[in-house]
């Protein structure tokens, strides 16, 4: 049966909130060695579009090439006005990618992407058209935790668990910190109970809150605050020991953290600047992200964080999205995360580690083909980006058929993987091809850890690219 | 296994007490000890409905901070505060969304003077709120293309869920396209806050032909392929109420009606415990909490939470250390957390704040640790239990802790005084220990390694006969005790 995220999470027990050591954190602080397996000295970041970003005007045909999709688009998507969502070829005109590989139609980022049209340009963003899975669901809850499991099928093996989190727990121990979450909370794909993520908004107050005015007695509340938590872990029930495990991650990782904060401003004043100007917590996010990153590579002491998770919310555009006014609902977003991915790369290429970090770009769904009176609908299949040094840029996969005779009953698009000029591109897929082609994990492995089958499913089915080879990477 | 005829011992009062409003103060438990567990729900549930709000500013931290306080106020009914705040987060609604607190503030009175009253009524109450108008469009709903945002929430969030106890649908897509047509052409007057309806607006079948009759659940439902109209005593403004009447009838692949069966379930899982989520889990209490109230029938929901707070499902967190691998424990909301804290231990917060350390205010304090009111994260709500806890979250409540550790300056009433909450005699690190423990209601929670932890803490300085009289060592110390107890694990539990 499938299961709702809400039941997910609590399900999950001591996977929830991630933030898990063993109790012999302390005993065995912070083991580098573990984490040169896998990812080596490579970083993943994952972006999360919450709300359901609209596909259509993120990735939009200019022209019909050899089908109907600029046709169809404009029937779909009123013109002019406040309430009209069309973006014109005029509108477009600067954001041109490739062509749609399927139709030869082109193809435009939506004007508020011109950040991350630069990036393309430059070769370091592969857009992954039409990607989903079958049977979608509708309702956030229920597609963003298939999303977030990757999923679909409702696995056993793999409830209460995200993707990330799964791939984490076979390559790290309980002693590792390997993942950072620039949240108040631990993202569903991060869930797992072998290692530990931590929740960091702000890394410059991160530190722990000591009483500074009895600077004499910080010891030995120190030493309390970890007596006690390492009793907590060795408890009962679970939600305890998940207690005790969080406090004595966020104790060690309390001082290790912050300075990190300073060592950036410090050292890169300019870069800093930059994300200030964006001035939207999708830049801030990815500058904290950034100084982590900056930490791990100067060899900083007990930071170990190659694995990050940053959300942008505010894309469930039912009304007053707008089109390709630069005031619009949706122009904002697009713009904030285009202008910051954009300040973000160039930041890790001065660094010298544009090459080895890749963000990888989701969102729970794309939106309903046709416009309702100023916005739209939930809807199906939409694009990823995968964005970064080791990108091989370009347009992967088709442009979901949005021919009216297409869609469903309801105004979706809908996944096919069968032999059909606009099959879909299966998440897992995508899934599949960053574990296997930039974490280095076994094919061997993803099947049967990560993104493990039911038996009596044959994986022919499910995998639009054998052997998790999709090119992009 | 007990009923409504079984008796309250103290720290079954305590249990009851602090899982039905903020904390449990001496002398509340005295009152409730020696009770029945009936006598004792319909003492808590006796509650007369307030129509209070919030203030009325365009401020929306104005607008938190007044509810904060108001959760403080020693008269406030503190099941009446629980209810509000489980219904807060199940028609969850924000700021973000919304854009005006005076409508948070309106909704917030709206759930408060609903919140053990008819749940079929709150929930037409609840469709025609302006925030939650606001909030899911349904003022964006035209006819030209009706707006599902609304309908959709109303079935998976609000009434049906997405699923039965069986794990089959209780809708289909198609069902929310209907319904979205009945809430079109409700608007709102600006600045009045007045909803009415425009039949302009209003998407009629003559009008709109191809999109079929207002007909729902044809194979759900249990209705049969007829399905049921909700236009059936008219078109236009009658179609919202009709469509949650309808709802309210709906039942599931076991006949059973499948609002009152999900509705029990989320209010054991806030009150009972989190393993309620589970339906194969929840299945026997739900339904004997149902048949017991007829809450199916009639769905009101004071009977429904008087069997709930008789049922021994209620009672399952109530166990002492050291528990075992099985024992069901609840993570305290993190409004409940800042509220029972400074109720357990009488400190009032001036200008909002507790006087010490950051000096952040309250509303910055419950925000930090994971639930800032009127601002829920999406219309999901919060998530509950152990997602409360991240490294994030353990901080801020650390944060918390040591402000009201180290309330230094402002009056008598805003420093946290423990020696006035406990004997200031008590010279046995001990026993200091303990009685410590037991103002916050965790001495029954400790394992012995905690508390020992708790004693080397405080003898830190030196062994032998601890001097309360010291004011520096009680300054230090034993506010320092007090922090680190509302810090420990056994405290974030209940």
């Amino acid at each position: 049966m499938p299961i709702t995220r809400r039941q997910f999470i609590q399900r999950s027990g001591l996977a929830t909130a991630g933030a898990l050591l063993g109790p012999g954190i302390f005993g065995n602080p912070l083991v580098k060695s573990a984490m040169a397996n896998a990812i080596g000295s490579r970083f993943l970041v994952v972006l999360f579009l919450e709300g359901g970003n609209d596909g259509l005007n993120t990735v939009t045909p200019v022209t019909n090439g050899g089908g109907l999709l600029r046709t169809a688009y404009e029937g779909h998507r009123d013109l002019g006005g406040s309430s009209g969502l069309q973006l014109t070829p005029t509108d477009l005109q600067l954001t041109g990618i490739g062509a749609d590989p399927n139709t030869g139609a082109d193809l435009a980022l939506h004007p508020g992407l011109s950040g991350l049209k630069d990036l393309y340009d430059a070769g370091q963003v592969a857009v992954l058209q039409g990607c989903g899975y079958p049977d979608f669901s509708l309702s956030h809850e229920e597609s963003r935790g298939i999303w977030e499991t990757g999923n679909p099928l409702g696995a056993s093996a793999l409830a209460g668990t995200g993707w990330v989190g799964r791939h984490l727990a076979g390559c790290f121990s309980s002693s590792d910190i390997p993942a950072v979450n620039i949240e108040n909370f631990i993202a569903g794909e991060y869930f797992q109970n072998t290692t530990s993520v931590l929740a960091i908004r702000r890394l410059r107050d991160f530190g722990f809150p000591y009483d500074e005015f009895d600077e004499d007695d910080i010891a030995a509340k120190r030493e309390a605050f970890e007596a006690l938590h390492a009793a907590a872990s060795a408890g009962d029930p679970s939600v305890i020991q998940l207690l005790g495990d969080a406090g004595n991650a966020t104790l060690v990782s309390s001082e290790s953290y912050p300075p990190l904060h300073n060592n950036y401003e410090d050292d890169r004043p300019t870069f800093s600047e930059a994300y200030s100007d964006i001035n939207r917590g999708t830049a801030r996010d990815l500058r904290e992200v950034a100084k982590i990153i900056y930490g791990v590579s100067n060899g900083e002491p007990n930071v170990n964080a190659r694995y990050f998770q940053v959300t942008n919310s505010g894309y469930d555009t039912h009304s007053n999205q707008g089109g390709a006014d630069p005031d619009g609902r949706h122009f904002d977003l697009h713009r904030e995360v285009g202008d910051s991915l954009k300040v973000f790369y160039d930041d890790l290429a001065d660094m010298g580690v544009a090459n080895d970090v890749l963000t990888l770009v989701w969102s729970e769904f794309s939106r309903r083909i046709p416009q309702n009176s100023n916005g739209t609908d939930h809807g199906s299949q939409g694009p990823m980006f995968a964005i970064g040094g080791g990108v091989n840029g370009g347009v992967y996969g088709a442009h979901p058929n949005i021919e009216s005779s297409a869609l469903d009953q309801d105004g979706n698009t809908v996944y096919t993987q069968d032999a059909n000029p606009y099959r879909s591109t299966d998440f897992r897929d995508v899934y599949g091809t960053v574990l296997k082609q930039w974490l280095n994990m076994s094919e061997f492995d993803i099947l049967t850890d990560v993104l493990a089958l039911d038996s009596g499913f044959d994986p022919a089915s499910y995998w639009t690219a054998a052997d998790f080879d999709l090119p992009f990477l | 296994m007990g009923d409504e005829n079984t008796l309250l011992d103290a720290s079954a009062a305590r249990h009851f007490l602090r899982r039905t409003g903020f904390g449990a103060l001496p002398e509340e438990i005295s009152d409730y000890a020696g009770l029945t567990r009936g006598q004792a729900a319909d003492l808590r549930l006796g509650f007369k409905r307030s129509r209070y709000k919030p203030g009325s500013g365009k401020d929306l931290f104005k607008v938190q901070d007044r509810y904060l306080s108001f959760l403080l106020k020693r008269r406030t009914p503190g099941l009446q505060e629980k209810l509000t705040l489980f219904w807060h987060d199940h028609f969850s609604t924000n700021n973000a969304g919304v854009g005006n607190p005076r409508l948070m503030s309106l909704q917030n009175r709206l759930l408060r003077n609903n919140c053990k009253g008819n749940f079929r009524d709150l929930v037409k109450e609840i469709g025609r709120d302006v925030a939650m108008v606001e909030f899911l469009d349904t003022q964006d709903n035209h006819k030209s293309e009706p707006n599902e945002n609304y309908g959709r929430e109303l079935l998976e969030l609000f009434t049906l869920g997405v699923h039965d106890f069986s794990g089959s649908e209780n809708y289909r897509q198609s069902d929310i396209v209907q319904i979205a047509r009945a809430f079109s052409g409700w608007r709102y007057i600006p600045q009045k806050y007045k909803l009415y309806f425009d039949p302009t607006q209003h998407d009629f079948t003559i009008e709109f032909p191809g999109r079929g009759p207002k007909t729902i659940f044809t194979d759900v439902g249990g209705w049969g392929p007829a399905g049921r109209s909700f236009d059936d005593l008219g078109e236009g403004e009658p179609e919202i109420d009709r469509v949650v009447d309808i709802l309210f009838d709906h039942t599931d692949t076991d006949g059973k009606n499948t609002v009152a069966r999900r509705t029990a379930r989320r209010l054991l899982e806030c009150f009972a415990h989190g393993g309620y989520a589970d339906p194969v889990y929840a299945q026997p209490a739900v339904d004997a909490v149902i048949a017991e109230s007829g809450f199916d029938q009639h769905f009101e929901l004071e009977p429904l939470i008087r069997a709930i707070l008789v049922n021994d499902a209620f009672y399952e967190t109530h166990s002492s250390a050291p528990h075992g691998p099985g024992t069901r424990k609840s993570v305290k909301w993190p409004v409940d957390f800042v509220i029972s804290t400074l109720r357990m231990l009488d400190i009032k917060p001036k200008k909002q704040r507790v006087w010490g350390g950051s000096f952040i205010t309250l509303r910055e304090h419950v925000a930090r640790i994971g639930q800032s009111p009127m601002e829920p994260p999406s219309v999901f709500g919060w998530d509950w239990e152990n997602a409360w806890i991240t490294t994030g979250s353990v901080l801020a409540r650390s944060a918390f802790a040591r402000d009201i550790a180290t309330t230094r300056v402002g009056g008598k009433s805003t420093r946290l005084r423990p020696t006035e909450r406990i004997d200031p005699n008590l010279t046995d690190p001990g026993a200091i220990v303990d009685a410590a423990c037991e103002v916050l209601g965790i001495a029954d929670q400790l394992i012995s390694a905690e508390r020992t932890a708790f004693i080397d803490y405080l003898t830190s300085e030196g062994g032998g006969p601890l001097d309360l009289q010291d004011e520096d060592f009680v300054d230090r110390k034993l506010n320092g005790l007090f922090g680190l107890l509302i810090q420990c694990a056994a405290y974030q539990v209940h």
